[in-house]
């Protein structure tokens, strides 16, 4: 590397030489370098690529993160170390490329693009671009704006791990997070597993703390309801209703005792006018009354019938005596004439040769002829 | 049954997901506005959660993968 030394020339007596005294050191030729890179920032700045507004933040915990940088060189190993040291859990991929030299910047770009493309299938959360330290030359992959833009592009979020503290590059400038360097990039990358695992059991402490005191309230109110009467004396409603019962059924006992009470008396003085009435004797003054009324009435039906039957008897003779059939009984006889069927009263009545039918007391037909007259 | 269930599923969640869901949790328990039977499921499905961070916290990853170009532009 060339130099610009600026200093004062002397005289080493002992030696008779001249030496160059160097009271500044600068490097040479690295001017256009340093120019074309505060010209580069400016452009971008004003493009607005540096602005806080488009970076992206860094997840919290990385599940998966890609490297990018050189396979050869101490960078890989330390942004690697740097991060295993603090979160060991997460997934490492790393995309090897070149970090100077021709074509650097093209083939960082081409693989962040790359990246990005194929993130479905790498599910990455963050990425890390970076390399070791070296000189403003070694480091112009990262001034370049085909990078810058490559970055500022990118949908994951970028972190840049360039060279020493010191060096910032546009790179840096256009990420969304910087590590001053690549053994920086686990702290940029990703939490502390310590801190974090702290923070676990502050958590836990607190969960159970609040949950032990909810319970513990609830327990409190717990106690507070079973103090209450009705559980210390369960059997105390049942006994309210019991007596409730046991007072209606005494009222209810009392009421009736008092219905019946009422009706007996009501019954009494029903029965008193009852008696009052002597229906015996009435009953025995109606019976002798009709007993009376019965033999009248026997007897006056007796009485009639008596008389009806003389009445008949006496008729009865009467036409017994004036039945005709009787005077056959003192010899007399009825006697008809066969032929006409009259009655035979004197002997113009009949001829000689009739026939004649004669009735006797025996009630005897005869039939008989005239011979003589 | 719904509590248990939850429990199980605790498994998918990544870290930053669990952590969401563990400071969302203690938030609600502290605020003291759900019911008793729910706080003690949500305590159960904060300490699973505990768990499955420091499960995840104790798995040292010791490979790391290369990606290379794909072939297809």
């Amino acid at each position: 590397m060339a130099v610009l030394a600026t200093g004062h020339i002397d005289v080493y007596t002992v030696g008779g030489k001249y030496q160059l005294y160097v009271d500044k050191l600068e490097p040479e030729g690295v001017g256009a370098l340093q120019l074309a890179f505060e010209q580069m920032v400016k452009k971008l700045q004003a493009e607005g690529l540096f602005d806080d507004v488009h970076k992206k933040p860094i997840p919290a915990y990385p599940d998966r993160i890609g490297i990018l940088t050189s396979e050869s060189g101490a960078a890989v190993h330390d942004i690697i170390d740097s991060i295993h040291h603090r979160w060991p859990c997460v997934k490492l991929f790393f995309y090897p490329v070149p970090v100077q030299g021709e074509g650097a910047t093209e083939k960082i770009s081409a693989a962040l693009r790359d990246i990005n493309r194929r993130n479905t299938k790498f599910k990455l959360d963050v990425l890390i671009v970076g390399r070791g330290g070296g000189s403003l030359e070694d480091l112009q992959a990262f001034n370049e704006e085909v990078l810058a833009r490559a970055i500022f592009n990118s949908r994951i979020p970028v972190i840049s791990a360039v060279g020493h503290e010191v060096d910032v590059t546009v790179a840096d400038l256009v990420a969304d997070a910087r590590a001053s360097t690549p053994t920086k990039a686990g702290v940029v990358a990703v939490p502390d597993m310590q801190e974090v695992s702290g923070q676990l059991v502050g958590i836990e402490r607190r969960l159970t703390g609040q949950i032990t005191a909810r319970v513990k309230l609830a327990q409190q109110k717990l106690e507070i309801i079973l103090a209450n009467a009705v559980f210390r004396n369960p059997l105390l409603l049942v006994q309210n209703a019991q007596q409730q019962l046991d007072e209606l059924s005494a009222e209810l006992a009392e009421t009736v005792k008092e219905l019946l009470a009422e009706m007996r008396e009501q019954l009494s003085a029903a029965y008193e006018q009852i008696v009052r009435i002597e229906p015996h004797r009435l009953l025995g003054r109606k019976t002798v009354e009709l007993n009376d009324l019965k033999n009248r009435a026997n007897a006056a039906i007796k009485t009639i019938t008596n008389n009806r039957r003389m009445q008949l008897t006496a008729q009865a003779s009467c036409l017994t005596g004036l039945n005709p059939k009787s005077v056959l009984h003192r010899g007399y006889s009825i006697t008809t004439s066969k032929k006409t069927g009259l009655l035979v009263r004197n002997s113009k009545d009949i001829q000689i040769a009739d026939l004649l039918i004669t009735e006797l007391a025996d009630e005897n037909l005869i039939e008989s002829k005239v011979t003589k007259k | 049954m719904a509590g248990k269930k939850q429990k199980d599923d605790v498994g998918g969640l990544s870290f930053e997901e669990s952590i969401k869901e563990l400071t969302n949790i203690v938030g609600k328990i502290e605020q003291g506005q759900i019911p008793l039977q729910d706080s003690l499921q949500q305590y159960e499905r904060g300490m699973a959660l505990i768990q499955h961070c420091r499960t995840i916290l104790q798995k040292a990853e010791k490979r790391i993968e290369k990606i290379t170009e794909s072939e297809d532009k």
